[in-house]
């Protein structure tokens, strides 16, 4: 099949907070009213719609429906979707495919996101009890560190590597006004920070957070139609867990190793193309996973990638340049849109003191899911051009 | 005391008269993948026969120490993955060892055996019995 030519006409977002002073549904219609105005569209020209919260965490069923309702956004194709941290990304891919398969020509997607109301504090966000692990008492910080743990244990690398990440991550972030910590962090401060879950201290663990972003997509015509800075979506790539009990690598990221293989090839790019990266780096560890699993380092090389400033500006390539999750907050379901919000204003040349020099292609890559036997329940991967 | 709730005993036996607590693996007759625990059928090929593997002792692949654990559980809490390179599977568990001296006691590689132990505490305050690790040189068997 031919597919058509993608492209981003509108991305807005909220500042994604520690808490946010209104709730959930209002989170997604003031992304919703950014993106509407930023595409200079009026809102019944949107012809369907996909909304992404994890699991239902705003405590309402149809929850894209209660968001939407009351700004008149009804009537059209609407449908919720959910893969954890996955959900607002696997929404901008549905919308994506709608334009690209002509089902219609403007199409959102949106995630939305309010977990201080939704999680108590303190504790650590868990697989599901029912799983195995689930039961044993494993944490998501606990996989993770497990990962980071082993990582340490094969190659040429540091607790104190990992927490460049961290201190990498915080000075960006300290640039976007949309992130919840801005403080910057040193090395000493992120090793000295409470341990979560050995060797991940509570700064190399993303915190939680609140947010909403919306990203409305459209063909060609349209673009040229506005006369609107064209943002191409070159790749839309998801993914899902393969289910194993054998002794997967878990230095190794099989997920997304798969994901962006299949992304770098939809966009015929590689690597060596690509200006900036916002990857899922919910843990420390996770970066230098990613670093190696798109192929932008060797496996086992992220300790000196990071090191040499590889991932940072004036480097081979920008990761995190809004902070990522460990500095903007993760509003899990949220993030995945977040993601592809900062990568149109990157491309744009809009995003102030954080712009990445002559960007010119960007990666969003968000996983998502802690189920039993997974490497990741879910992994959405966007590559933009412009 | 406490009632107590065995978890899982479909897969994990503890056999009357002291012997070694040992878990079991299933693996597929027809394409030879190994799984736990249980599954109805095959993931690999959809098979529904399969020969039960028994577990007791295995290499430690990974681990870490969780200090912000879930709700009914009391940190720190040693967590890691074993691998039985016979059997062909990997078992993520809860390990015991000494909470003052862990990260001494705990080397990748080093051998561990099944035991059974309490887990954790249901909501209501009940403790659940169900397999964890110990060192091998301490011995599973050892209650």
């Amino acid at each position: 099949m031919n597919y058509r030519d993608v492209y981003v006409i509108g991305a807005g977002m909220t500042k994604i907070y520690k808490k946010a002073p209104v709730p959930a549904d209002e989170l997604g219609r003031q992304a919703i009213y950014t993106a509407v105005k930023d595409a200079g569209i009026a809102p019944k020209e949107i012809q369907s719609i996909f909304i992404g919260e994890m699991g239902g965490l705003s405590g309402s069923v149809c929850f894209g429906q209660r968001v939407c309702g009351t700004i008149g956004l009804g009537g059209v194709p609407m449908a919720n979707v959910e893969s954890a941290c996955s959900s607002g990304a696997i929404a901008v891919h549905q919308a994506y495919k709608d334009v690209a398969t002509g089902r219609c020509d403007v199409a959102m997607g949106v995630g939305v996101q309010h977990l201080s109301s939704s999680r108590a504090g303190g504790t650590g966000l868990a697989p599901d009890p029912r799983d195995p692990e689930g039961i044993q008492g494993a944490t998501m910080a606990g996989i993770y560190a497990s990962r980071a743990q082993r990582y340490l244990h094969e190659f040429n690398a540091t607790p104190a590597d990992l927490a460049l990440v961290s201190v990498k991550n915080r000075r960006h972030a300290a640039l976007n006004p949309y992130s919840s910590y801005q403080q910057p962090i040193t090395v000493e401060e992120v090793l000295n920070a409470r341990m979560i879950a050995d060797p991940l201290t509570m700064l190399m663990c993303c915190p939680n957070a609140d947010g909403g972003a919306a990203v409305i997509v459209a063909t060609k015509e349209k673009v040229r139609q506005l006369g609107a800075k064209p943002v191409r979506i070159a790749a839309s790539s998801l993914t899902s867990g393969i289910f194993r009990n054998d002794f997967r690598d878990m230095t190794e990221m099989e997920i997304t190793i798969r994901c962006s293989q299949k992304a770098y090839e939809m966009a015929s790019l590689g690597p060596d193309d690509i200006d900036m990266v916002e990857c899922h780096d919910a843990f420390a560890i996770g970066e230098f996973l990613y670093y190696e699993a798109m192929g932008f380092c060797e496996h086992g090389e992220a300790a000196r990638f990071i090191r040499s400033g590889g991932p940072d500006y004036g480097g081979k390539v920008v990761f995190s340049p809004r902070g990522g999750l460990l500095s903007c907050g993760h509003p899990t379901g949220c993030t995945g849109a977040a993601q592809i919000v900062e990568a149109t204003w990157q491309l744009r040349n809009e995003a102030g003191a954080r712009q990445v020099p002559d960007c010119k292609a960007a990666i969003t890559h968000v996983t998502g899911g802690g189920v039993y036997g997974l490497d990741n329940a879910a992994c959405t991967m966007h590559i933009l051009t412009r | 005391m406490e009632e107590q709730i065995i978890y899982h005993p479909d897969f994990f036996v503890i056999p009357e008269g002291g012997g070694k607590p040992y878990l079991i693996a299933f693996q597929c007759e027809e394409c030879g993948k190994t799984w736990f625990p249980i599954l109805p059928y095959c993931p690999n090929c959809w098979s529904e026969k399969f020969k039960q593997r028994g577990l007791t002792r295995g290499k430690l692949y990974t681990y870490t120490i969780m200090y912000t654990p879930q709700k009914g559980i009391k940190p720190p809490l040693v967590f890691g993955y074993v691998d039985f390179p016979e059997e062909g599977v990997r078992v993520g568990a809860q390990i015991e060892v000494d909470a003052e001296s862990t990260k001494e006691q705990l080397k990748i590689g080093m051998e561990l055996e099944v035991k059974a132990g309490v887990i954790r505490q249901d909501d209501s305050g009940k403790d659940i019995i169900s397999y964890k690790f110990i060192p091998a040189h301490i011995g599973g068997s050892e209650q």
